[in-house]
């Protein structure tokens, strides 16, 4: 079965492209206009808090879910249409799920390698995730770490041109996630396109080539890391004591404003602070407006 | 294309949900439990069939082989896919290409494993210790072949359909148990009904269970059993038309609810009781 192209599709380089994206459950507006694109190779993280609407987002990536309205190309189909075919370069890599607990996990693997056209060695595969050992083990007796990695050997076992993961890394304790990480940048030099969803700002800035900062169903800033802590340091705040208060105002000139200050109180400014605000600061505050709207 | 390879991992998906089923003991027990009991049921008791001098037996055999056909479609499979559907197994398979299909041609082939293995179970366990009999000729044989396969066909779509749209497994069994056990009573599968009120008697005859065993039994006992049939004939007839009543109202329900299961089933649902159920 062919892709069908839709409007969304650009070109060849793009692997995703959504316009105006919008979903409602009940009377609720969960995702209102939402616009991304995602390159062929690169990894693409949807950043922000929980509620945001990442999952429902990367459901409707995946074909999961309908959205209500707007214009969605995975592949260059429309995944509420598109069939087995295009489901087959697809890895999806959900929060952490109990499935299949009766099988071993070499079997597993083997069992899924045959739904796809060219599938990665499962012993190769065992070996990279280091689940030899486990291999005749039932899912049911793995630890918390080791059916993570089942999912993860899962999810690429198609060799798959695009890997969804939706908050990969929750509950991993640090040595698992910085594992997970060297993972995802392997998988990246393989030339493997990824969209993952997470709510850690440093867990984007370490894997993402680029990052969308979803709030309230919103996208509110998309840029490389080093895009958006530029944009992040354009506004500066200015901190001043006048009459005893102490006053601060965002600016996107501080020098300017400094300079006025000081014509105005006709000398030296007391108590003078000038904050470029880290990325994480501007995180933060998105998501307290998120909140507060 | 993909039909092929659909059809080749829904087969490679039945091998092994066989060999799960044949290597966990609790599955094995439960598998054995019913044939078992309906062959003791038959070995305990001497009477005969009244109006006749054939042994009761008879009638444990075929009640014993339509409650391996009903407990097999309307409790086990509704119950293993609600369990499957809560701990994400047909999340899972709706990721990999054709895995919907694959996952339905599995189920199909355990389903009818198991429900081979209870029926030989209880024909030769009757035939061998209780002196029930078989089928006596290529004629009863051929009654066999087409009333098992339309009771499966009858029952298993209405038991998917139910796994389908009932919560979770635990309701799953209590949903199902009761009606089942309820139906089964008044169907003459665990005592002959002709003693029951005309009214139940009737009512049994709108389900398939009543029609399958009663099949069974035309196909194990000669005419002159048929005193104690309610119709005093072995009414292949009205067989035939209720299950395949039945079959045509399950073919026709069983998709369109399966199809919105899978839709439904999403990443985040299965997070949302994941925290709203205790691990
Ligand atoms: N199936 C659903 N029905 C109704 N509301 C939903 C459903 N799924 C998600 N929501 C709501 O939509 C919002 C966004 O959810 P989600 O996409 O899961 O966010 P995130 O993954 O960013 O935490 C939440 O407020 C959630 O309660
Ligand atoms: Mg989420």
């Amino acid at each position: 079965m062919l892709p069908t192209p839709t409007k969304a599709a650009e070109d060849s380089a793009t692997a995703v492209a959504v316009s105006d994206l919008r979903m409602r459950y009940g009377d609720r507006d969960v995702l209102c206009g939402v616009d991304l694109t995602v390159r062929r190779g690169e990894v693409f993280a949807l950043l922000g808090p929980n509620g945001a609407g990442k999952s429902t987002t990367i459901e409707i990536l995946e074909g999961f879910r309908r959205r209500s309205g707007g214009e969605v190309s995975v592949l260059g189909a429309d995944p509420d249409t598109a069939g087995p075919a295009w489901r087959g370069e697809l890895g999806i890599i959900l929060q952490s799920w109990r499935d299949h607990p009766r099988w071993r996990v070499r079997e597993l693997l083997e069992h899924f390698a045959t739904y796809y056209e060219h599938p990665r060695d499962v012993d190769e595969l065992l070996e990279r995730l280091g689940l030899q050992e486990q291999a005749a083990q039932e899912c049911q007796k793995l630890s918390g770490g080791q059916r993570r990695r089942v999912d993860v050997a899962l999810g690429i076992v198609g060799n798959p041109r695009l890997l969804f993961l939706d908050e990969p890394t929750t509950g991993f304790d640090p040595v698992a996630r910085r594992e997970f990480h060297e993972l995802v940048e392997q998988l990246r030099d393989e030339g493997m396109t990824m969209v993952l969803t997470t709510h850690d700002l440093h867990e984007a800035e370490r894997l993402a080539d680029r990052i969308a900062v979803l709030i309230a169903g919103r996208v509110a800033a998309c840029g490389t890391a080093a895009e958006l802590a530029v944009s992040a340091r354009a506004q500066a705040e200015v901190v001043w004591t006048d009459d005893g208060q102490t006053r601060r105002q965002i600016t996107p000139d501080p020098s300017q404003l400094v300079w006025e200050l000081q014509q105005r109180l006709g000398g030296p400014i007391p108590g003078l602070e000038v904050h470029r605000p880290t990325l994480e600061d501007i995180y933060i505050r998105m998501i307290r407006e998120g909140e507060t709207q | 294309m993909t039909i092929r390879r659909a059809l080749a991992c829904g087969l490679g998906r039945g091998r092994l949900e066989i060999t799960h089923l044949l290597r966990t003991p609790r599955e094995v027990i439960s598998q054995l439990s019913t044939p078992i009991a309906f062959v003791v049921l038959a070995m305990v008791n001497d009477d005969a069939i009244p109006g006749s001098a054939l042994p009761m037996a008879n009638v444990f055999i075929a009640g014993g082989v339509a409650a391996v056909v009903v407990q097999t479609c309307l409790i086990a499979l509704p119950q293993v896919l609600a369990t499957e559907r809560e701990e994400g197994t047909l999340l899972r398979q709706r990721t990999a290409p054709e895995g919907m299909t694959a996952y339905l041609i599995g189920k199909t082939c355990l389903l009818l494993t198991q429900v081979l293995i209870g029926i030989a179970l209880v024909l030769a366990g009757g035939a061998v210790f209780a002196g029930s009999g078989l089928p006596a000729g290529l004629g009863d044989w051929l009654t066999l072949l087409w009333v098992l396969p339309l009771g499966l066909l009858a029952m298993a779509p209405i038991g998917a359909a139910l796994g389908a749209v009932l919560p979770n497994a635990r309701e799953a069994l209590a949903w199902s148990m009761m009606p089942v056990l309820g139906v089964m009573a008044i169907s003459g599968i665990f005592f002959s009904i002709t003693s029951l009120p005309e009214a139940v008697q009737t009512i049994s005859q709108l389900f398939p269970p009543k029609w399958i065993a009663q099949g069974v039994r035309s196909a194990l006992l000669p005419d002159s059993a048929l005193a104690a049939e309610t119709g005093h004939s072995w009414q292949h007839l009205q067989a035939l038309g209720v299950t395949a009543a039945w079959a045509v109202a399950g073919f026709t329900l069983a998709p369109r609810v399966l199809r919105r299961m899978a839709r439904r089933e999403s990443g985040s649902r299965l997070a949302e009781r994941r925290t709203a159920a205790p691990a």
